[in-house]
């Protein structure tokens, strides 16, 4: 699981890559952790090359939402994968989270 | 040789037949010398000690004898009856001869055991040709002619120079210890006396015009005569220049010595302050050091800051003074030796008799446990070479430490295993074992958890009126922190689903399923931490009414077979999993969904760890068409027959995989009524 961030005047784009589990869950979490992250008005989540998602994986999600949202930080997910969205779907999540097909959603939002 | 003949039997007697005197002289040495030889090794295991103090003690008085006889003999001169009376003369030497032989043969055999002690079989070999020469000299005088001068004199030097060689095997010096090297140094030098006691003897009364008996066996007498005196001499020499030698084995095996003791301990299962005690001691005596302290690190040795310095022949105060001074001088972190402490500023008062400081740490794998400092009161006394053998101390102590630390923590493991062998007890018998009957339905279940605890959980409750709750659930996660949440959950299961007295109608007196999972929404906020959420799904079967009433929170989704339309679907509703969000708005995330039911219907209710089990190359998921295609060829069947028959579609399709998420499968067929017994 690799994570890339794009920096953008007032968008983070981070490039999730492989498998996200228990494991590589760490370094998401670091990743969102970061105080600064919450300067930008909308993370943007490229789900292109995620190729699964394991309940951890959506803990860690689900672990920062309330922090977004209270910090009204915008947090959109794109390109995903059909296998991948079922997870988010049969949890409920995407009632609850801003999924969209592609990037020029994305940044609509 | 021939020169010391003696002219035979005095007049005294008549005609003494000198061959028979000589014959029984050569009978008594030779028999003397057969017994000795044929006695068990006068050598116990390697007290070499003590035989030498056998022979000082048994023949080496003998020589004593001799003195005495002599004595008896000078005194009686002045008697009449005895002065100048050659058969007294000649009795006292005969006996005399008799003790100079038997002392000869002990000693010669003796040596023996010393010459062979852990020889070679050529060395037995020569010592036995060396016993069988010496005998044949006893046919010199036997024979009746002597041989000339010019043959006799080369033999007996030959054989000399024979025993010479053989008294080079002293072997058994090198087996002493320092001490016992003394004392051997003693002995030999007495029981050198002691034949040089004898020879003197025998030199005066060779000459004396009074002695009326035949020559003695002289060449046989003086080859082992002189082969006893001259291995003890031997022996003597090697042990005496052999001490200083002795000193440094000594120290290097006593240094060995304590490395074993430090090695042993770990075997005898004692504590890592016993270690480090034993180091401390056995550093300072391999030194010789005047005092010595140990400083431990209390966050990686788990000694009280309190303990962790550990003295000798040093207070615990002076230590601190010392390591104070110390620190101002900047020291490097790892071996250090000063030995003029003394010139150094900061040293005066009370500390300023010692002279030469070591510094040595205890090296670990990642980091220094402590810090060894050892004192001297004498100026240059420390070198490098002490620095190589504490080291091998110090890292003998760690490794003990180490292995330590790896018992504990196998112990610690093994307790720990336990403990969830008891946690797996404990969960097993959460899960329902009876599962409920009754005539209008059929019930089979399965699961299976991928650690010794697992997140899963289903249960029932018979409610009033033929109604029957159902609840599936799966924690994120696995193992131990999940089977926690999964037991609370089987509690807020059972405390929500209680008759409410306060309800107005019979509907309301139980939870629906949507105001349920709103309710255990809210339970479950105080106590899943962020990043853990619930799935679950609970219905509420009604058989007086014929129909069910579920909500689904986040789990997978309800497999349907409709028994009238032939039909199997998936159930396609909306609700969220728990604890994902964490207040009242939760409500309005999750709906009741109601079914009629008929007879035949088959419900199929499971965890992920079903639909998402790997096989294939392993990234393949079982998923949820194949268990739908598993359904339509099996619905007509038993319940417990249909999980049979989908649990085995499973194992195919992950076999050689290892189950990565805990299993759970419920199968619930609806049959027609039956009219109750």
């Amino acid at each position: 699981m690799k994570v890339t961030a794009q920096p953008s005047a007032d968008t983070l784009t981070l490039l999730l890559d492989g498998e996200l589990d228990a494991s590589s869950a760490i370094v998401l979490d670091t990743e969102l952790a970061k105080p600064d992250i919450l300067n930008y008005r909308k993370v943007l989540i490229d789900c292109a090359k995620l190729s699964y998602i394991s309940s951890a994986g959506l803990g860690v999600f689900i672990s920062h939402l309330q922090r977004f949202q209270d910090a009204n930080v915008k947090l959109v997910f794109f390109n995903m994968q059909e296998k991948v969205f079922n997870v988010f779907e049969i949890l409920g999540l995407d009632a609850l989270m801003t999924i969209v097909p592609s990037l020029t959603e994305a940044e609509a939002a | 040789m021939s020169a010391l003949s003696h002219s035979g039997a005095g007049p005294w007697l008549g005609q003494w037949p000198q061959w028979s005197t000589q014959l029984t002289q050569a009978a008594f040495a030779l028999s003397v010398f057969l017994y000795y030889r044929y006695q068990p090794s006068p050598l116990h295991g390697q007290q070499f000690v003590k035989l030498l103090k056998r022979l000082l003690t048994g023949p080496g008085l003998l020589a004593l004898g001799c003195v005495g006889l002599h004595l008896l003999e000078v005194a009686a001169q002045d008697e009449p009856v005895f002065s100048s009376n050659s058969l007294f003369f000649t009795t006292i030497y005969t006996v005399n001869l008799g003790l100079f032989v038997i002392f000869l043969a002990r000693t010669n055999y003796a040596w023996r055991a010393l010459v062979l002690f852990r020889a070679s079989p050529r060395l037995q070999k020569e010592w036995t040709l060396f016993e069988v020469l010496l005998g044949a000299t006893l046919l010199f005088r036997l024979v009746g002619i002597d041989p000339p001068a010019y043959i006799g004199t080369p033999i007996v030097v030959l054989l000399g120079l024979f025993g010479v060689y053989l008294s080079g095997h002293q072997k058994w010096v090198a087996y002493l210890s320092q001490r016992d090297k003394w004392r051997a140094v003693l002995l030999q030098a007495g029981l050198l006396l002691g034949v040089l006691i004898f020879v003197q003897y025998f030199r005066v009364t060779q000459v004396d015009p009074q002695l009326i008996a035949p020559r003695p066996q002289y060449a046989f007498l003086l080859l082992t005569a002189f082969f006893s005196a001259f291995y003890a001499l031997m022996g003597l020499m090697v042990t005496f220049f052999n001490l200083p030698i002795s000193d440094i084995v000594e120290q290097r095996r006593n240094e060995i010595l304590r490395l074993q003791r430090l090695t042993q301990i770990i075997q005898r299962g004692q504590t890592s302050g016993e270690v480090y005690r034993i180091l401390l001691e056995s550093a300072a005596q391999t030194v010789n050091a005047d005092a010595a302290w140990l400083d431990l690190d209390p966050a990686h040795t788990g000694v009280e800051a309190s303990q962790a310095t550990l003295c000798l022949n040093f207070s615990p105060e002076q230590a601190r003074e010392l390591r104070a001074r110390l620190t101002t001088y900047d020291l490097p972190e790892g071996e250090f030796i000063t030995n003029d402490l003394h010139l150094r500023p900061g040293f005066e008062g009370t500390l300023q008799h010692y002279r030469s400081l070591l510094q040595l740490p205890l090296r670990g794998l990642h980091y220094n446990y402590g810090m060894l400092y050892l004192l001297k009161e004498e100026p240059h006394t420390f070198h490098h070479e002490d620095l190589s053998i504490l080291q091998t101390f110090t890292g003998q102590a760690v490794l003990s430490i180490e292995n330590l630390e790896l018992v504990q923590t196998s112990l610690a493991n093994q307790r720990t295993q336990e403990e969830l062998k008891i946690a797996s007890q404990v969960q097993d018998s959460l899960i329902p074992k009876n599962l409920p009957t009754d005539n209008w339905f059929d019930i089979s279940s399965h699961s299976l958890a991928a650690k010794e605890v697992g997140g899963d959980f289903y249960d029932f409750l018979h409610l009033p009126g033929r109604r029957l709750a159902v609840i599936i659930g799966d924690v994120s996660g696995k193992g131990v922190t999940a089977a926690f949440h999964m037991a609370q959950m089987k509690g807020i299961f059972h405390s929500l689903m209680q008759e409410n007295p306060l309800a107005k109608n019979e509907r309301d007196k139980f939870p629906v399923p949507s105001k349920f999972m709103a309710q255990a929404n809210t339970a479950l906020i105080h106590c899943l931490e962020k990043s853990s959420f619930i799935t679950s799904s609970l219905y509420i079967i009604d058989y007086e009414q014929g129909g069910f009433v579920f909500a689904r929170a986040g789990h997978c989704h309800t497999l349907y077979y409709h028994a009238m339309r032939e039909e199997v679907f998936y159930f396609e509703s909306q609700g969220l999993g728990l604890g994902i969000i964490r207040n009242d708005s939760y409500e309005k995330h999750i709906k009741n969904q109601f079914y009629d039911y008929s007879p035949g219907d088959v419900m199929v209710i499971y965890t992920d760890g079903i639909v998402e089990a790997r096989g294939g190359d392993g990234t393949d998921e079982y998923g949820e068409d194949r268990l739908k295609l598993r359904l339509e060829e099996s619905y007509f069947q038993e319940a417990h027959d249909i999980k049979n028959f989908i649990l085995d579609d499973l194992n195919a399709f992950t076999s050689g995989h290892p189950i990565h998420d805990d299993q759970t499968l419920l199968v619930i067929k609806f049959k027609s009524a039956q009219p109750l017994p």
